[in-house]
């Protein structure tokens, strides 16, 4: 570790990590044995006639067939040469034009006598996507060092719990979904924070701000929704639900809000104790309201980060529908209203958090901060 | 009245009473915001080009947020130079990520959704899902230069002669500071978002490879991606803006110094 901050073993973790950073985006391009699916790789294209079409509300496209010929890469066809046809249209919804060089996923439906015939399923993608991740990786490390370390592998740990928290979600059908993701949410909180902090007493006010103001805005939330009725709140809008809506809807809520809540909590708390070690006269009170002070001026600015989070995601099909001859009403009730109720709640969460942080800071702060 | 329309009042009171008159300039910003999104997805369904209009619309985004926040000038115009040049460059990167991974419209997963909807609608939605990554970062790029701008106006408040050199080190260590709880947001927002895409995938069995390449999968993920590349280039940028606004303030004062000798 102690390494890591000279001079020489940055330089040389950094040159690390470009290399097999660099050697993984290649291996993705050769990974196919890796699969269990057939994978093709075009060596040439023949494009045919294009059609246009028109649909019922008068959006014109043009749909073109074109046929590849390629090599499948992996498994009992390794080796064989393979001709399929893909349609696709100048939108590209739901299709996708295919290039010399590109592989894809095929479905291989006929394998007797030794002319193969198969259909295009779908693009492989994991090479942009390991690709991205090294960027992310090798900026962090060039320009944050041991710190952007830091925050990559408090990123990765809740990745890993995240992803267990799923698995348990399945195993239980679904059925305990807010418990789960609720509990998650404290081990969550309290695993970055102490990584961030490490553990100490600003820790545990920073945590403790943190899931109270998280929360008391699900409180304010349900305390709402129960003398509103939910009306204008649109469950069936809600993408990939595979289980009962409201309570996943809560999860996704109180998980999109705590980093947020947490990311406040964090500054105006380490704030306040930079301040009191400047100034260790200041009464309870004045830490107060210096608090609330620096909180006001970045509530509003995390609010947006949420919502913009939240809310462009529904663009696309924001635009489908606006394109099939849906009212901007309709669109947005089906569309965006659970992103902003998300945002909403999100927001009341952030807010609350200012005095909150500044009350629990300024009661519970020693009384001299050591330096 | 409807469930938005109480939980809209209640935030609004609560950030009167917690921020005065600025918290009530950031709720108003809040709302414009809104309107600025919802513009740009009807602007590109009536067929105007969707980069041009999310470059045009994000950049009003980021002066609404960011000259709307109660801060001093010089740190407002630096935070918005700033992530105006961080916009660009992450256009220059998310236009070719999105070509090569071809993850633009919907996936099989979306099929339930899409019934009886057209999906040839002939607009590009490669540059639509472009749109879509880049008005996704909007609120992150505006807060990390706003932060890191701030932290800097603050050292140049209370060490007015600091010299650029070490103002670029300082620039650093607060964008240290912000990038880790910064990437806890994304992180939690997005997957707050994401639960129940991920929830299907284990409902539904598919394989690690399957998840890897899948459409929807891959085109979130690099969402995220983005977000956090472009906050990262936030620190760097913000404080090259601001050593740059300080040079030219100093040049400026020792002309006029002189002139007035």
């Amino acid at each position: 570790m102690q390494f890591l901050k000279t001079n020489r073993g940055r330089a040389l973790a950094w040159l690390v990590t470009l290399l097999i950073g660099g050697l993984l985006v290649f291996g993705t391009q050769h990974d196919a044995a890796l699969y269990r699916d057939p994978i093709m790789h075009v060596t040439q294209v023949t494009t045919g006639p294009s059609s246009k079409e028109t649909d019922d509300f008068h959006n014109a496209d043009t749909q073109t067939k074109q046929t590849l010929h390629g090599k499948i890469l992996n498994g009992q066809y390794r080796g064989q040469s393979l001709t399929v046809t893909n349609t696709y249209s100048r939108s590209g919804a739901m299709d996708q034009r295919y290039r010399v060089g590109s592989q894809l996923f095929v479905v291989v439906h006929n394998h007797q006598g030794n002319h193969l015939t198969a259909t295009a399923k779908d693009l492989k993608r994991d090479t942009p996507l390991i690709f991205m991740i090294w960027l992310v990786v090798g900026l962090l490390l060039l320009i944050m060092q041991f710190s952007g370390f830091m925050a990559f592998l408090s990123v990765a740990a809740n990745g890993v719990l995240f992803l267990l928290a799923i698995l348990l979600n399945g195993s239980t059908q679904g059925a305990q979904v807010l418990w789960i993701f609720g509990s998650l949410a404290v081990v969550f909180a309290a695993l970055t924070l102490w990584l961030v902090l490490g553990a100490n007493r600003q820790m545990l006010i920073t945590l403790a701000t943190t899931l109270g103001g998280t929360t008391i805005a699900i409180l304010v939330a349900l305390i709402v929704f129960h003398f509103t009725h939910e009306k204008g709140m649109f469950y069936e809008s809600m993408q990939y639900v595979t289980q009962l809506p409201r309570p996943l809807f809560l999860a996704e809520t109180l998980l999109g809000s705590l980093g947020a809540v947490m990311d406040e909590s964090t500054d105006i708390i380490s704030s306040l104790f930079a301040l009191k070690r400047e100034r260790p006269e200041l009464s309870a009170m004045q830490v107060f309201k210096s608090g609330r002070q620096i909180g006001s001026t970045i509530m509003g600015p995390l609010i947006n980060v949420l919502f913009f989070i939240f809310v462009a995601d529904t663009f696309p099909m924001a635009m489908l529908y606006l394109k099939n001859g849906n009212s901007w009403g309709y669109t947005f009730s089906m569309n965006m209203s659970m992103g902003v109720v998300q945002s909403l709640i999100s927001g009341i969460g952030i807010v609350l958090a200012v005095p909150l942080a500044s009350f629990l800071a300024s009661r519970f702060m020693e009384k001299k901060v050591r330096a | 009245m409807s469930t938005i329309n109480v939980l809209g009042l209640v935030l609004l009171v609560l950030m009167i009473l917690v921020g005065g008159k600025a918290g009530a300039q950031s709720f108003l910003a809040l709302l414009l915001n809104f309107g600025l999104l919802f513009l740009a997805i009807v602007l590109v369904a009536f067929q105007f080009p969707p980069l041009i209009v999310t470059l045009v619309v994000g950049l009003l985004v980021l002066a609404l947020t960011i000259f709307m926040s109660s801060g001093d000038d010089l740190s407002s115009t630096v935070a918005f130079i700033a992530s105006a040049v961080v916009l660009v460059v992450l256009v220059l990167l998310i236009v070719p990520v999105e070509h090569w991974a071809l993850v633009q419209g919907f996936g099989p997963e979306d099929s339930e959704d899409l019934e009886g909807l057209s999906v040839l609608v002939g607009v590009n939605f490669v540059q639509v899902t472009t749109a879509t990554a880049i008005l996704s970062t909007l609120g992150a790029i505006a807060e990390a230069a706003m932060a890191i701008a701030a932290g800097l106006s603050e050292i140049l408040e209370q060490h007015p002669q600091v010299t650029l050199k070490s103002l670029l080190g300082d620039g650093i260590a607060v964008g240290k500071q912000i990038i880790g709880t910064t990437f806890n947001t994304l992180f939690f927002g997005f997957f707050g978002g994401f639960l129940a895409l991920f929830i299907w995938f284990t409902g539904v069995h598919y394989s690690v490879g399957e998840i890897l390449n899948d459409k929807i999968f891959v085109s979130e993920i690099l969402m995220i991606l983005f977000a956090m590349v472009s906050v990262i280039l936030t620190v760097p940028i913000t404080t090259w803006v601001m050593t740059r606004a300080v040079a030219g303030q100093r040049k400026r004062t020792a002309k006029q110094s002189s002139a007035d000798k």
